[in-house]
């Protein structure tokens, strides 16, 4: 393989696809920071004066904080109430060895591939008798609900690597199941909390379908917010675009911040299946 | 074993009560609305009726017969297929590109994976400036070498590779992850051996590395299969399933029949018949997943 392929090949390949990956990304600040008549020149304009009037515009005279609020609490409340739940279904679940344990799991896994729309035609009609739509809790209820599978898995991936040992020397000195768990396990247990926490984060932060139908005027998310504009009308374009780079940015730099939590995530269901 | 066995007993439940609050979660607001969905199935129940009426298996079969949920279901299957299969060839080139690299492949990896850190619907627009006709990136730079650009999303053909090429474009390097991870996690001494024994290029990577990533590419087959079934955003911005219905998937048809037609009990039929398929598929992959453990590979 040394020999098929050189350094300089597999460079240029890898810099490719990276060109490939970025390309969208800073075509979009770019028609974020030019005057549309700018942005729509052909060929495009390398060379111009750049405005953040658009991206001034979108947050404070189109409402994107208050999105960006309704995203936040929305979000976080979906994490707070998620990842402890699921916390503490995982321990159990990674220190049971019964056959009802594998298939309780196996079920959870069953439920994480269920159709999000399926799911989101119940959650409307109920929402609508008890008069909630466009509330909070029926969003953050959604979130927790299509998440907590997920967060038991992965959850349960770190649990199965803190040896039982572990367990059983606490429970000789004296610890019941509970102040096994918290005072012994738990601390150990913080890095996949952590990874836990951003995957929770980063899908409730992102959510379109469910946020689209369970969210009104008072609770609407970035995600819903942006799709309304875009449309063909060329002078939304510079403005939307200035939204869309809002949106990514923050939860970009959060998450490039996590990389290396996140990446851990990731590959740490692939392995313990 | 032997010793905690014991104490297995009450152990046992009081880790069950760890697990019951989450349970609950999933049985109240899971479990019971997609349960309630099956139910509905059964009736004719409109948005703004008052009672669901029962009309038994009458849905199923309205819309087995139609060939609107036949095309959807062809759109769906095609559109998960072609995007799997690309994400796969360039996510596993990019992996032993990435293996390969003597440095630098922390910064192309941090590059290559930013595009899956961005919200799926702020990622489709970012794509449709890019496909936009006359306007968008791809436009001008294919005008600028004299050739009539197609009609992105317009026509019916290049509307559906539009959607693939979001998919692939947001979700391979995922799949480069995963793979790259496992690469990293294999025994060297397995490629020094083939290459000792002649082995290179194409065949190490079938006859070795392959056969060793076999959990990873389980894993990156089942979670996108699943999550590519149910691919919504993308869709909604890029073509709104159009033109026409060209590039309606299952749950576009879904949620037209949900909160355009305002027709909630058929709405649900499909979304049972659309849980069926992705479960039937899935657990295929799983067993596959649970017999190379059982060590039959």
């Amino acid at each position: 393989m040394r020999r098929l392929l050189g350094q300089p090949l597999v460079v240029f390949l890898l810099s490719l696809f990276a060109l490939f990956s970025l390309t969208p990304i800073i075509w979009a600040v770019l028609i974020s920071i030019k005057q549309p008549a700018d942005a729509f020149a052909i060929p495009p304009k390398l060379f111009f004066e750049p405005t953040f009037r658009f991206h001034y515009e979108i947050w404070a005279e189109r409402r994107f904080v208050e999105f960006f609020a309704n995203s936040t609490i929305i979000a976080l409340g979906t994490v707070f109430i998620s990842v402890p739940l699921g916390t503490l279904s995982a321990y159990g679940l990674s220190r049971l060895e019964s056959k009802m344990a594998r298939s309780y799991l196996m079920g959870l896994l069953v439920i994480r591939m269920f159709p999000h729309i399926l799911l989101l035609i119940p959650f409307f009609i109920v929402a609508r008798s008890l008069s909630m739509i466009d509330t909070y809790p029926a969003m953050i209820a959604a979130m927790v609900a299509i998440n907590q599978p997920f967060t038991v898995w992965l959850m349960r991936s770190f649990f199965l690597e803190i040896p039982r040992e572990l367990d059983e020397a606490a429970t000789i000195d004296g610890c019941n199941a509970w102040t096994t768990f918290t005072k012994v396990i738990l601390p150990l247990a913080k890095p996949g909390i952590v990874v836990t926490s951003l995957f929770s984060l980063l899908l409730a932060y992102n959510e379109f379908l469910f946020a689209l139908i369970l969210t009104g005027s008072n609770t609407k998310t970035l995600p819903v917010a942006i799709a309304e504009y875009g449309g063909e009308d060329l002078n939304y374009w510079s403005l939307s675009a200035a939204g869309a780079i809002g949106i990514m940015l923050p939860i970009l730099l959060f998450m490039l911040f996590f990389q290396r939590h996140l990446v851990r995530g990731l590959t740490i269901g692939a392995v313990k299946g | 074993m032997a010793s905690s066995s014991a104490r297995a007993y009450p152990r046992e439940k009081s880790l069950w009560l760890f697990v019951v609050p989450s349970a609950l979660v999933v049985l109240g607001i899971q479990l019971y609305p997609v349960l309630y969905a099956v139910y509905l199935s059964f009736f004719d129940y409109h948005i703004g009726q008052s009672q669901p009426r029962f009309v038994g298996p009458d849905n199923y079969l309205a819309l087995l017969g139609q060939d609107r949920v036949w095309a959807s279901l062809r759109t769906t299957v095609i559109l998960v297929a072609s995007s799997l299969a690309v994400e796969f060839a360039l996510g596993l080139l990019l992996a032993l590109g990435l293996y390969k690299l003597t440095r630098g492949a922390r910064l192309f990896s941090t590059l290559i994976f930013v595009p899956y850190l961005i919200t799926p619907v702020v990622a489709a627009l970012f794509l449709r400036w890019i496909f936009a006709a006359r306007w968008g990136l791809a436009d001008a730079v294919i005008a600028s070498f004299d050739i009539f650009p197609p009609d992105w999303l317009g026509s019916p053909v290049w509307a559906f590779v539009t959607i693939i090429v979001a998919d692939v474009w947001q979700f391979t390097p995922f799949v480069m992850l995963i793979l790259y991870a496992g690469l990293q996690g294999m025994d060297e001494a397995l490629l020094e051996a083939g290459k000792i024994d002649g082995a290179s290029g194409p065949r190490l990577v079938w006859h070795i590395i392959l056969p060793c990533l076999r959990p990873q590419i389980l894993f990156v087959l089942a979670i996108r299969l699943m999550d590519s079934f149910r691919t919504f955003d993308s869709i909604y911005v890029l073509t709104g399933g159009g033109p026409g219905t060209a590039t309606e998937t299952l749950t576009m048809y879904t949620y037209a029949l949900a909160f355009k037609q305002l027709d909630l009990g058929r709405a649900s039929t499909l979304g049972v018949l659309t849980m069926l398929i992705v479960t039937g598929l899935t657990l295929m992959i799983i067993s596959l997943m649970y017999r190379r453990e059982r060590g039959a590979f």
